[in-house]
């Protein structure tokens, strides 16, 4: 589906000079990323450096103030673009995993798919099936989402955003509300997700995830990215003195 | 259920140090009962000594626990060592006595509340005129003007029943242009469309939250009452479409549909944001993810508030006898009108609608507890989003029979 409007070049979405604010409070600083095909590209920094809002925005659940996100030839932060049709190619993975309530695991991965592609039930409900099998849930298929453990309930989640068959995945903090005992079962079903060649942005404070899986790391730092480089070069040999004593405190234990 | 029935029993074969705390209590009712006047009607009439046995049993009783209870002060801590009454066989023989304490009290209760209000009632319906007695003139009215009150009782059911579920449809309607909200996807006509939505959802709230029922139905049946008669007909034709039943349904409902809407409202905003955006994520559209995940959510919450809406219609319909709706209140001023009891008639029609709202709020806890799934154990912050969010701005806040059950 990516090649229909991708060109092999180019990158599969480009941030271009984004701004947002909240209020008077700038947010995000004329930021520029590009993310290419089958990359994974992590954003790391402290709280309040803006990076889950520029995750936010590469989805529009936050309205830039300026600039341009290109995504399959069309600029997602222009006025009036038809944005459920692009959100179709782009999953998200939430915080708060944010499953339907009022659905059990099998509907919350079909509901999008029967609606938007007009797939049969039977069809929707096999490739739920097959990503419900892929995360370890299949089953839990007919269980209430509500009865789930948090684990369990962001695997459902990248699931039901995988039932889309996006070219992109948007991750937010996905293991930050989980105990530390079952973050591994989350982040081994994203390293697989990687391995397939998933193009994938994440925002996380796991490093370890970050420096092995990655293609690229992005530390983020009051609104601007301030440094971008391979995860190698990163995590063994920063430049900025920022970006130093934000490294040091999560390697330090 | 069990459980407490465990409990009561325990209480009640166990020997156990309070016996005269509570018995005592039930005791001195019974001395007041055996001190009130003999009804005609009174069993106890004709075995005057077994009345007596009873009163100086009690009196007896109420002595004992006196003992027990100066034995209590002076031995404070070491009350249960100490106590002959705490000792067996001596407690066990006053458990069993505190039984007849019971039963004494309820032989006198009989005798006279019971029977009492059986004799009154009797001699009362015997009368050809009104009787001057508080409980003898409520019975005689009650018996005369029975035909009335229940004709009253089915047109206030009524409206109170009919006026909600009409308004729960019409609150869903208007609630969804309440909360629409302008997409960026959306184009100039439905921007418009869906600003005067909001505006008229917001202005019709405003105007009917912030008027008197009594004035809208005034408003509202006089206004059809002109329209139909600048048509041509006559008196009688209009009350046969236009009667005061149906004016009154029609503002009953368009009142309570600003409530309810407000209400849904509430239940909707507490709705978890995530929900929508999860939904939005997938690339539903804002009506997509309203129709199936935020709504279904929204009124699920809403529904114990929503149930209290019938309750207080109950109430508030009373307001429609202005107008000349035959409800339980138009009713009861009839009554009150050929016999000028006011306070007796009164406290009959506050009874009646208590015993309508008890049943009613009865009714809607068992439907909302049938509807609502097993609660499920909170394991996550998003959880606890998604279960804690209910009724938010009900606006002025009617009043409520079981608001803390509600708010649960």
């Amino acid at each position: 589906m990516a090649s229909e409007t991708t060109t092999a070049t180019g990158p599969l979405i480009r941030v271009e000079n984004l701004r947002k604010s909240f209020g008077s409070h700038l947010v995000l600083k004329d930021i520029d990323l590009a993310v290419n095909q089958g990359e994974v590209v992590t954003i790391i920094g402290a709280s309040g450096s803006g990076k889950s809002t520029l995750l936010r925005c590469m989805n529009l659940l936050e309205t830039p103030d300026s600039g341009h996100i290109w995504f399959h030839g069309e600029d997602l932060a222009a006025d009036r673009v038809n944005i459920n049709r692009l959100r179709e190619h782009i999953g998200m993975v939430f915080q708060s995993f944010n499953l339907f309530n009022n659905m059990n695991v099998l509907d919350n991965c079909t509901l999008a798919p029967i609606t938007l592609k007009k797939m049969s039930r039977a069809e929707a409900e096999a490739e739920a099936r097959r990503n419900l099998e892929a995360v370890g849930l299949a089953n839990f298929i007919n269980a209430p989402s509500t009865s789930l453990s948090g684990g369990q309930k962001q695997r459902v989640a990248i699931a039901r955003a995988l039932c889309m068959k996006p070219d992109l995945m948007l991750f937010d903090e996905p293991t930050s509300a989980l105990d530390p005992e079952i973050v591994g079962e989350v982040l081994n079903v994203m390293r697989d997700l990687a391995a397939d060649g998933m193009t994938m942005v994440v925002v996380t404070h796991e490093m370890a995830f970050a420096k092995s899986v990655s293609d690229k790391v992005v530390f983020m730092d009051q609104g601007v990215i301030a440094e971008e480089s391979s995860p190698q070069e990163m995590f063994t040999n920063p430049k900025l003195p920022r970006t130093r004593e934000f490294l040091a405190r999560y390697l330090e234990d | 259920m069990l459980k407490r029935f465990e409990k009561l029993k325990s209480f009640i074969v166990d020997d156990h140090k309070y016996v005269f705390l509570g018995t005592s209590v039930v005791a001195a009712i019974g001395v007041w009962f055996s001190l009130q006047k003999r009804s005609s009607m009174s069993f106890l009439r004709g075995a005057y000594v077994f009345e007596v046995a009873l009163y100086w049993f009690l009196m007896a009783w109420l002595a004992l626990a006196a003992v027990a209870l100066v034995f209590k002060l002076t031995h404070w801590n070491t009350y249960g060592e100490t106590s002959p009454f705490r000792k067996k066989p001596l407690v066990t023989a006053v458990r069993w006595l505190s039984y007849g304490v019971w039963v004494a009290t309820a032989v006198l209760f009989v005798d006279r509340a019971f029977m009492g209000f059986l004799a009154v009632t009797s001699e009362a319906l015997a009368q050809d005129k009104n009787p001057s007695g508080f409980l003898s003139s409520i019975v005689y009215m009650v018996d005369k003007g029975w035909g009335i009150i229940a004709k009253g009782v089915m047109t206030t059911v009524g409206l109170s029943v009919f006026g909600t579920l009409i308004a729960f449809v019409l609150a869903i309607l208007l609630v969804f242009l309440r909360i629409q909200s302008v997409d960026r996807s959306d184009n100039d006509a439905v921007r418009f469309f869906k600003q005067t939505g909001v505006l008229f959802a917001k202005i019709y709230s405003t105007v009917v939250r912030g008027t008197p029922m009594m004035v809208q139905g005034m408003l509202i049946y006089f206004t059809g009452f002109g329209l139909l008669k600048n048509t041509g007909m006559t008196v009688s034709e209009i009350g046969a479409v236009w009667s005061t039943f149906v004016a009154g349904l029609v503002t009953i409902s368009l009142n309570s549909t600003a409530y309810m809407m407000e209400v849904l409202r509430g239940g909707i905003e507490a709705v978890d944001s995530g929900q929508n955006e999860a939904a939005r994520s997938l690339g539903l559209s804002q009506w997509q993810a309203m129709i199936k995940v935020v709504f279904p959510q929204g009124i699920k919450n809403a529904i114990p508030a929503l149930s209290n809406e019938l309750v207080v219609n109950i109430k508030d319909s009373s307001v429609l006898s202005v107008i000349g709706v035959f409800d339980l209140m138009f009713a009861t001023k009839t009554v009150v009108g050929i016999y000028f009891k006011q306070i007796e008639m009164y406290a009959v029609a506050a009874v009646v609608y208590l015993c309508l709202t008890m049943v009613a709020s009865w009714l809607l806890g068992k439907f909302a507890r049938h509807l609502s799934v097993e609660p499920q154990p909170l394991t996550s912050v998003s959880d606890m989003n998604a279960t804690v969010g209910t009724v938010a701005g009900t606006g002025s806040s009617k009043y409520s029979l079981d608001q803390k059950k509600a708010r649960k």
